[in-house]
């Protein structure tokens, strides 16, 4: 498998600002990829590292095999960028940009052009600085995609879009990646990743944590199970079995977290008259959270 | 489980420190006050230095009564033309220090302190609602009317301070430079003429203060700005070109001509009209904007570009299209004036042929290589001293759009793309050196046509004109050059600083008898006299190398460091 973006001991610092520290990280050709974090973790500042826009104070970055300080235009040619925060040019309107950044790049295709803006349903008409933050969006989408880029680097894609806009994202992103191309997206919000990504990369303060596929991360989590017997049980029949923590009990109902194999539980659980039996599947976010040292707050707590 | 809510910031409970009530967090004041600080330290600097350096510079000139009574002698035999080019139509008792200061400083210190305040007010307000920041205010407990009255009252303090500080330099300026009797300027002329400086500064702010909520930040700094310049022209010129002087009555600098407390003449009363006009103004921008929908302006008709002229191709001719409204808009104004005054050289060399042989030798002492009654001699004189600032900061406000892309984040998109770092600089830059081409051809075609129209020499005029553009470029290449090697968004202020510097030098290293080498560090000491065809090859060959090093080394740099960094 071929990686299209690797980085090796990726580091940068800005003074005495933490910047990223040693990342070590490598997107495979045609998968989406979900680059997780909260806000100043270093997501930004590694997609920026990668694209030559700043400097690695240590480290490399490389982008189809091209180192990217050495080579950056012929990493460009290939991709297609939109940042997290970004400004045009006021007294230009949509559809200008759009011929603007198709003139920087040339050899986009009208009638796709065409499509991504009847998809993602943009008055191009207007002036930017009279756009809301959602049709702005839009616009930055279409200068992304309208070129074909064999690699998508979106910076929080989804951000002011509506639910509707968001779906018609989605369905590109998939449609990117059915022809081949590679798209690795950076986000906080998990269920996003959730459901878009192949993989996903967690960054905390500046540091790679986790890297693995979503069905991975979630293994990570602790399975919060609720066990109903038709009788009192003795905790200590589960409190010391291996991954089993904050046993409680109320009346006939066992409540306890458990990480690593559920198997132990279900033995245990099996000399006793069992009446039902919760195992709740963590999502994503509680995964994340962990990895922060965070409870997932559950709903109406 | 059950929610409860935290205990409710400090702030919230009325904690807030006196101090952060005046100047700091903790009131809409206070923040504005904070935010003023920079812009008030520069002012006062500014004004303050002027106001000392033509002080110093006139007591080392006129030391002597001899010396005095020829100046005297000269002023009073000047053409009116050119007694006004100073902005004070009627020089009076010119052989003293303040009255010379009321001459030749005093209403240039009335437009830096009106421009500054146009600026101030128009943005105030416009600013924070088009970034969006006001929104975050005007959903606080604090209504409309009053975030408006605090924003204008911290303006109000910040040039309450600034005629302070005005009112005491003139103060200082006479007890430490005086060297004839007649020379130390009382606290009543200094606070007197500090008055005037920020009354009528704040007259022409309250002009953008009243339009900004219904037009926005430029079209009101725009027509506040021309109300200002305007009234400054109309004023200086209104006793060489008798139809001004009707215009010049309706303008608060008319109003108030024969204040000049420097020069011990005081008309107290024609500052209240002054006042009046403010006030009012004042009560219009905050119910304009009380009662209007937050951040909506109304956009005054305006032909567009065609879109041939934005540019779309690539970066060169985007950068050229972004700048060419910026520079027409300049062209126009400069060309305007350039015009007014070639037009008005006929009556300059008219009043000249009315002096008597002694006065005409004296003149001609002074300016030994001009001939006098030529337009490109006038405007020598009476147009290049001003052309060299105001082309200086229209390289900045060009400098500034170009630098605008990495400010905005712009250049972040820009630079994903198959486009190079050094090739949005030179391409960029060169795109400003293209907009000042265009520029400087506006105001050469404004100063051909004035000349043309009295019968003058066009051809000089116009060809001096084109030097005042390499002026600018090479302006704007300093301004590249830093923007490319350190930071854009310092650019601007760069060019701004170098304009100022230059001009400070220009003005004072002569005056003071300083050494030749410093006054040589001014650019403009190395551009000749080019309205009367005096040419400084190497000077003009100079600023070619500082524009196309300025791209140059713009290039170099961007590649060297981070980008929006």
């Amino acid at each position: 498998m071929t990686a299209i973006i690797r980085t090796e001991k990726l580091t940068k610092s800005y003074g005495t600002h933490r910047g990223i520290v040693d990342i070590d990280l490598e997107v495979i050709e045609n998968e989406i990829f979900g680059f997780l974090g909260p806000n100043g973790a270093g997501k930004t500042t590694t997609i920026r590292t990668v694209l030559d826009l700043i400097r690695p104070t240590s480290g490399k970055a490389f982008v189809f095999g091209i180192e990217s300080s050495v080579d950056p235009i012929a990493i460009h040619r290939r991709i297609g960028y939109i940042p997290g925060e970004f400004a045009l040019y006021d007294r230009l309107t949509g559809a200008q940009h759009i011929e603007y950044f198709a003139n920087l790049r040339g050899g986009v295709d009208p009638g796709y052009q065409a499509a991504l803006i009847e998809r993602l349903d943009v008055d191009t008409s207007r002036r930017f600085k009279e756009y809301s933050k959602g049709n702005k969006q839009k616009i930055g989408l279409v200068i992304a995609l309208q070129h074909r880029p064999d690699l998508l680097i979106l910076d929080e894609p989804t951000s002011g879009l509506d639910p509707l806009v968001q779906q018609t994202f989605y369905a590109l992103v998939h449609e990117a990646k059915a022809e081949g191309r590679t798209i690795f997206v950076s986000s906080h919000i998990l269920s996003e990743v959730e459901r878009t990504c192949d993989r996903v990369a967690i960054i905390r303060d500046g540091v790679l944590v986790k890297v693995d596929s979503v069905e991975g991360l979630r293994d990570l989590a602790h399975h919060q199970v609720e066990l109903r017997f038709s009788g009192p049980v003795p905790l200590s029949e589960f409190e010391h079995l291996p991954g089993v923590s904050d046993v409680a009990a109320d009346d006939h109902v066992l409540r306890l977290r458990v990480s690593g194999p559920i198997t132990p539980v279900v033995r245990a659980a099996a000399r006793y008259e069992l009446l039902d039996f919760v195992s709740r599947e963590p999502s994503l976010e509680e995964t994340f959270l962990a990895q922060y040292g965070r409870e997932a707050v559950e709903p109406g707590a | 489980m059950t929610a409860q809510a935290g205990g409710a910031p400090s702030a919230a409970r009325g904690t807030i420190s006196a101090l952060s009530r005046i100047y700091g967090f903790g009131t809409v004041y206070a923040k504005t006050l904070r935010d003023s600080r920079l812009a008030f330290i520069i002012m006062a600097g500014l004004l303050g230095s002027f106001l000392l350096a033509g002080a110093a510079a006139f007591g080392e000139a006129y030391s002597t009564p001899a010396s005095r009574a020829d100046l005297a002698n000269l002023v009073r035999n000047l053409p009116t033309a050119l007694a006004g080019i100073y902005g004070s139509p009627f020089p009076v008792r010119v052989e003293t220090l303040g009255g010379s200061l009321s001459w030749k400083t005093g209403g240039t210190l009335a437009l830096m302190a009106g421009l500054w305040s146009v600026l101030a007010l128009s943005g105030t307000l416009a600013v924070e609602a088009r970034r969006g920041s006001l929104e975050f205010v005007a959903v606080t407990p604090l209504g409309s009317r009053r975030i408006a009255v605090e924003k204008l009252a911290a303006h109000l303090t910040v040039m309450g301070l600034l005629v302070m500080v005005v009112a005491l330099t003139a103060w200082i300026g006479g007890a430490l430079f005086h060297t004839l009797p007649g020379d130390e300027i009382p606290p009543a002329a200094a606070i007197g003429y500090g008055l005037w400086v920020g009354l009528t500064g704040l007259a022409s702010g309250a002009v953008a203060f009243a339009l900004a909520p219904l037009l926005g930040r430029a079209a009101s700094a725009g027509i506040a700005g021309a109300i200002l310049v305007g009234g400054y022209m109309l004023n200086g010129y209104q006793a060489s070109v008798p139809a001004f002087a009707g215009l010049a009555n309706l303008t608060w600098f008319g109003w108030t001509v024969r204040h000049t407390p420097l020069a011990g003449e005081y008309d107290w009363v024609s500052l209240v009209p002054v006042a009046l006009v403010a006030v009012a103004l004042f009560v219009v921008g905050v119910e304009a904007f009380a009662r209007r929908d937050l951040g909506t302006t109304t956009r005054i008709p305006w032909p567009g570009f065609p879109s041939a002229t934005l540019g779309l191709s690539g970066p060169f001719g985007r950068s050229l299209g972004e700048r060419l409204p910026l520079a027409l808009a300049w062209g126009i104004g400069v060309g305007l004036y350039g015009f007014v005054m070639a037009a008005a050289s006929r009556s300059f060399a008219e009043q000249l042929d009315k002096l008597s042989p002694s006065t005409m030798r004296l003149i001609q002492t002074i300016f030994p290589n001009f001939d006098l009654t030529s337009t490109g001699a006038f405007l020598q004189l009476a147009f290049v001293l001003f052309a060299f600032i105001v082309v200086g900061f229209a390289a900045a406000t060009l400098v500034s759009g170009w630098a605008s892309d990495e400010g905005s984040g712009r250049l972040e998109l820009l630079l994903t793309t198959p486009l190079a770092r050094a090739r949005w600089a030179v391409a960029g830059g060169a795109g400003v050196m293209a907009a000042i081409v265009i520029f400087t051809l506006v105001v050469a075609l404004g100063v051909g046509l004035g000349a043309t129209v009295v019968g003058g020499d066009a051809e000089t005029p116009v060809l001096g004109t084109l030097v005042l553009g390499l002026y600018a470029a090479a302006l704007a290449g300093i301004g590249l050059a830093v923007g490319g090697l350190f930071r854009t968004s310092i650019a601007a202020e760069a060019v701004a600083a170098v304009v100022i510097v230059t001009f400070l030098i220009d003005l004072i290293a002569p005056a003071l008898k300083w050494p030749a080498w410093v006054h040589q560090l001014a650019l403009t000491a190395h551009l000749g006299q080019p309205m009367i065809g005096i040419w400084d090859w190497p000077g003009m060959a100079a600023c070619v190398a500082i524009a196309g090093g300025g791209i140059a080394l713009s290039g170099w740099g961007i590649n060297r460091r981070d980008v929006g960094g």
